[in-house]
Parts: structure tokens; sequence; C-alpha cells
């Protein structure tokens, strides 16, 4: 079987590699996520108690606040962020945040969205997964199974 | 794949864009620009009204006070009339509410900055409700989730679901990208929700909030369209519809037919479009969502917090009523939040005497999620609202019950 990867849309530029986290359900980073810790706090979520830092986040769709982009911005200032960001479709307040990321701190986290297959069913948490945000390409290093 | 390197700038943007008109501007416009090119904006558009949603040093953090700071120190003015979120505090009570004085020195610095750069200082997450004069048709950018819902649902004015310090960008350059909900063809609604037997006029504001959780969780980044809700649901009913769905899912416009002015009838909310999909809400998922909602069953609230989103005068005026001759209970707070303009018409007409007479606390320009509560040891928390009912068990640690707000007096008060 050979190796998963598949096409997406860069929204910033960069490449990261990292092992994966991945839900179903959409995140609320607002009141979801504690940005010092890195660590789900929405207790009805299903990676509640769960770390994002230095893990490619894979979900859906960002729902609730728009103070998400926020505690994204602290996390990445307490380097506790995701290294790169997948999603279906990206939310203008996930986007932003990384672009003020790179303005103020000189951090850059790869995020794309629109892949051609659906990475919740190609990736499962603890792959190794490399993100290429330049080229919009998303590729599995090495599978858990 | 992507439309990058194409939207097209004036030369006055390109200018701006090069640093020429000072530093906070350039800063401004380059995420702007970053930003219509993610989303392959064709070009930039003229608003006329921002609310800034990055208010709280609750929800920006250090780093959005240091970016604050540093617009400022780099000249930033806001183009346009901009409102502004609550603050993690009230600036009149807030050792009273055992703020630690670290978080109140970080809110101070920030509302320093914000009315530097010429902010109208509403303090208030409904800005539709409290001096923020935007119209059917007008683009704006807004932050804040249920003011978005709002201006685009209600209002009919024009806003994408802006984000924290964005809204602050687009206020000093005053413009955005024109992508999203600023172009006719993505508001068109796409999925439908008929309801079933539901006693919608009888629904309270917190039944709407409950059905707008569910509308929002189910419909995901489709645009809801709703038929059923009646012509004479209330603003206040709105509100708290509004503050479900955002929170429910990413909800930034949802046609109401015959209340959304874009949607006065079916076909208006589709363009005479089909729809992707079709659901239909009956009593038993209605009921099941409400319970949902609470995260305990009938223990004995500690905390009684009602106004999230913030009450109207119309509101205070019914909690105040229901106040006279009552008292709160031993053990128990209860903390109403509003504007500031609007606490200050309730002392005008004595609701606030009303209030504090009964031992309830009129709390203004903050929020009861934004609010530091490690102070009081909370257990339990009764509210109307199914926007903080949603959030609070995450941020405060605390269980939640969800009940109307005739409910949760109830269970703050003796007579």
């Amino acid at each position: 079987m050979g190796r998963v990867s598949f096409k997406c849309r860069p929204v910033t530029r960069g490449l990261a590699e990292g092992e994966a986290l991945v839900t179903r359900q959409p995140i609320s980073f607002w009141g979801g996520l504690d940005p010092a810790a890195g660590v789900i706090i929405d207790k009805r979520h299903e990676l509640y108690g769960k770390s994002v830092a230095g893990k490619v986040l894979i979900f859906p769709y960002a729902k609730g606040s728009v103070s998400a982009t926020t505690v994204l911005l602290e996390a990445v200032r307490c380097n506790s962020a995701p290294v790169a960001i997948v999603s279906i479709e990206i939310d203008p307040v996930v986007a932003v945040a990384a672009f003020l990321a790179e303005k103020l701190y000189g951090k850059v986290i790869p995020i794309v969205d629109k892949p051609e297959i659906n990475p919740l069913e190609a990736i499962k948490s603890g792959d190794l997964v490399r993100v290429d945000a330049v080229n919009g390409v998303v590729e599995v290093l090495r599978s858990q199974s | 794949m992507t439309g990058a390197l194409y939207m097209y700038l004036t030369k006055e943007e390109e200018a701006v864009l090069n640093g020429e008109r000072g530093e906070a501007a350039q800063i401004a416009m380059s995420v702007l620009v970053k930003l219509g090119e993610a989303y392959e904006a064709d070009r930039m558009i003229k608003i006329q009204h921002a609310h800034i949603d990055a208010a709280s040093y609750a929800t920006i953090y250090e780093a959005g006070l240091q970016f604050c700071e540093k617009m400022v120190s780099a000249g930033a003015l806001f183009k346009v009339p901009a409102t502004i979120n609550p603050s993690a505090i009230d600036f009149e009570a807030w050792r009273e509410l055992r703020v630690p004085s670290e978080v109140t020195e970080k809110q101070i610095r920030l509302a320093r900055a914000y009315i530097k750069m010429g902010v109208i200082p509403t303090w208030t997450c409904a800005p539709y409700q409290n001096g923020a004069n935007i119209k059917y048709g007008q683009n704006v950018a807004w932050g804040e989730s249920n003011a978005v819902f709002f201006a685009n649902s209600v209002i009919g004015s024009r806003t994408n679901r802006f984000g924290d310090l964005l809204d602050v960008c687009a206020a000093i350059i005053g413009k955005v990208p024109r992508f999203g909900l600023y172009l006719s063809e993505n508001r068109r609604g796409t999925m439908l929700f008929e309801l079933q037997d539901l006693p919608v006029k009888k629904f309270t504001r917190s039944d709407y909030g409950a059905l707008g959780f569910l509308i929002g969780s189910t419909a995901g980044t489709e645009v809801p369209v709703v038929v059923g809700i009646p012509r004479s649901v209330t603003v206040d009913q709105l509100k708290f519809f509004g503050a479900a769905a955002a929170t429910g899912g990413p909800c930034a416009l949802c046609h109401i037919v015959g209340v959304t002015p874009e949607a006065r009838t079916l076909k208006a909310a589709t363009r005479g479009e089909k729809f992707k999909d079709k659901v239909t809400i009956d009593l038993r998922e209605f009921k099941e969502v409400k319970e949902k909602l609470s995260t305990t069953g009938d223990r004995e609230p500690d905390l009684v917090a009602i106004g999230c989103p913030h009450c109207s005068v119309e509101e205070l005026r019914e909690i105040a009523s229901y106040l006279e001759g009552r008292r709160v209970k031993r053990g128990v707070e209860l903390w109403i939040f509003t504007s500031p303009s609007a606490k200050s018409l309730a002392r005008e007409m004595g609701l606030l005497n009303a209030i504090e007479g009964a031992g309830g606390m009129l709390i203004a320009g903050s929020c009861p999620l934004y609010l530091p509560l490690s102070g009081w040891g909370f257990k339990v928390l009764i509210t109307d609202s199914a926007k903080m009912a949603y959030y609070a068990p995450g941020l405060h640690n605390v269980d939640v019950v969800f009940k109307d707000t005739l409910s949760c007096l109830k269970a703050a008060t003796t007579s």
C-alpha cells in the first residue's frame, strides 16, 4: 500500500511535520482551548484533556466565538500551538491567527484546507504527517496501523 | 490553485501597503491583504462600521494586548465608527467582583489603547441594541459571533465572521477584502429547517436559544433557512436565538423567513435555487437539546447569571419587576449583565435600585464568561442563555443548569 498523500489549498505558506491529532467534531478555540497549556478544555469535546501543542491538528471546521484568533495567537506566543492545521474549510478567524503569528512572532503555522480527500478518514491520531502549505500537499509519513 | 497574487489594489491601497501612510496602517493593510489572497478576494471594499471583538483581556491575552499597544504607538486611528465588545471587568466594580489586580491593570491598559484609536466605548456584545447605527445592505466589519449573526440575519448588513484583531485592522483601514458574505451568491440559503409541532408562539427567550443552538450545530458551514418563526418574534428573542446558533456552529447568517430582510419569502432566501438539504425539527429533538445544555440535574446553584448576550433595558425592566419584594437567597449570587449605557438608563428608571435592593448585582460592560471567577469557588451556575451554558463549564470549571429567565430568578430568590 502506497503512502497516503493528497492535495489541499494552502492558506498560509510553510512546511511542518508532526504527530496528527484528528477529530470529526468542530472546535471552538475560545472556551475550548487553554492557550497557555495548549490543552482542550471543552468538556463536551472528544479531545477533552488532549494537548494540541506541537501536533498537526486535523478537524472539520472552527465554530463558536470569533476569539479563536487570539486564543491561537496566544498559544503561539506560549509555544503551545499546533505545528500545522488541516481542515475541510478554514474559517478566517483561524487563518488570521497564523498571519498575525508571523507578523508579531515570526512563527509560521502551515494551514491547508479544501482537501481532495477526507483527511478525517485518511489520517488517524498518532500518524506522522507532513503538511506542505507551499505546494498544497499533505502526506502521511508513518501510519499507526 | 490559489488566486493569491491577483487581488487588485488601488494606487492608494498600494501606498498604504508600502508604508507610505505610516506603520500602523501598513501592518493593518498587510493582514487584510493576506486574508484577501487566502480567500481569493478580487479587491478591497469600503466598510461603514466596525464592531471590535478584541475587547477583553480574557479573550485576547498578552498577545492581543501587545498587538494593540504596538498599533497605538505606531499611530493607529480608526477610520470608521467602531463599537466595542465587553471588557474582562466592570470598570467600576472590579474589586467587588474579586478580579485580580493584574487582570484589571491589563484591561485598563487595553481600554486606554482603544480610546486612543478612537473607539466608541460601548463595552457590549449587543452593539445592535446600544448605538451601532447600521442598516440593510451596508458593508460592515463585525466581530463577536452573536453580533455577526444579528447584523447579517436581522438587520441585513453584510459582514463576515471576523475574528479578534482583524476587526482592529479593518477599523483602521476602513476596508476589507471582498469575499464570503459580502458577495450575494454566498448569502443564498442552502439548508432548510422546518419546525414540527414546536409551540413557537409560547417560546421563551431561552427556548429560542435552544432552537438556535440546534440549528447552528446541525447546519455546520451551510447557510440555514428557517420557516415557522412568527413575525411577532422580539429583538431579544432573536438575540438569544442568534447567540446560540453562533455557538453551536460557525453560523454567521441564517435566513429566518419573514424576518430576515433578504428572506421575505422562502424563494427569496434561496434565490430560487434548490436546497442541498432539508431538516425537520420535532418536539422530541428540541427537548433533548434543551436537556443536553445542562451538565447537571436540579442541583442548587450558587451563581445565577443572566445577560448573555447583554440584557436590554426591556429585559432589565422585566427582571426588576420580578425582584420587587423578593430577596436573593443566602449563599447565592445573582449577577445580571448589561451595557454601561443600559445600566445608566436602568439607574434613571429605578430598576437598578430594585435589583440591588433585592441583593442582586447589575454588572456593566463585562461578561460572565470573561470575568475571572477563580476567587469565588462557584460550583453550579444557572443561566437562561444557551451560549453561556455551553461555554461556562470549560471556562469556569462549573456545572451548568439551563433554564428560562423566570426559573433562574426563582432559583435565586425567596419572597
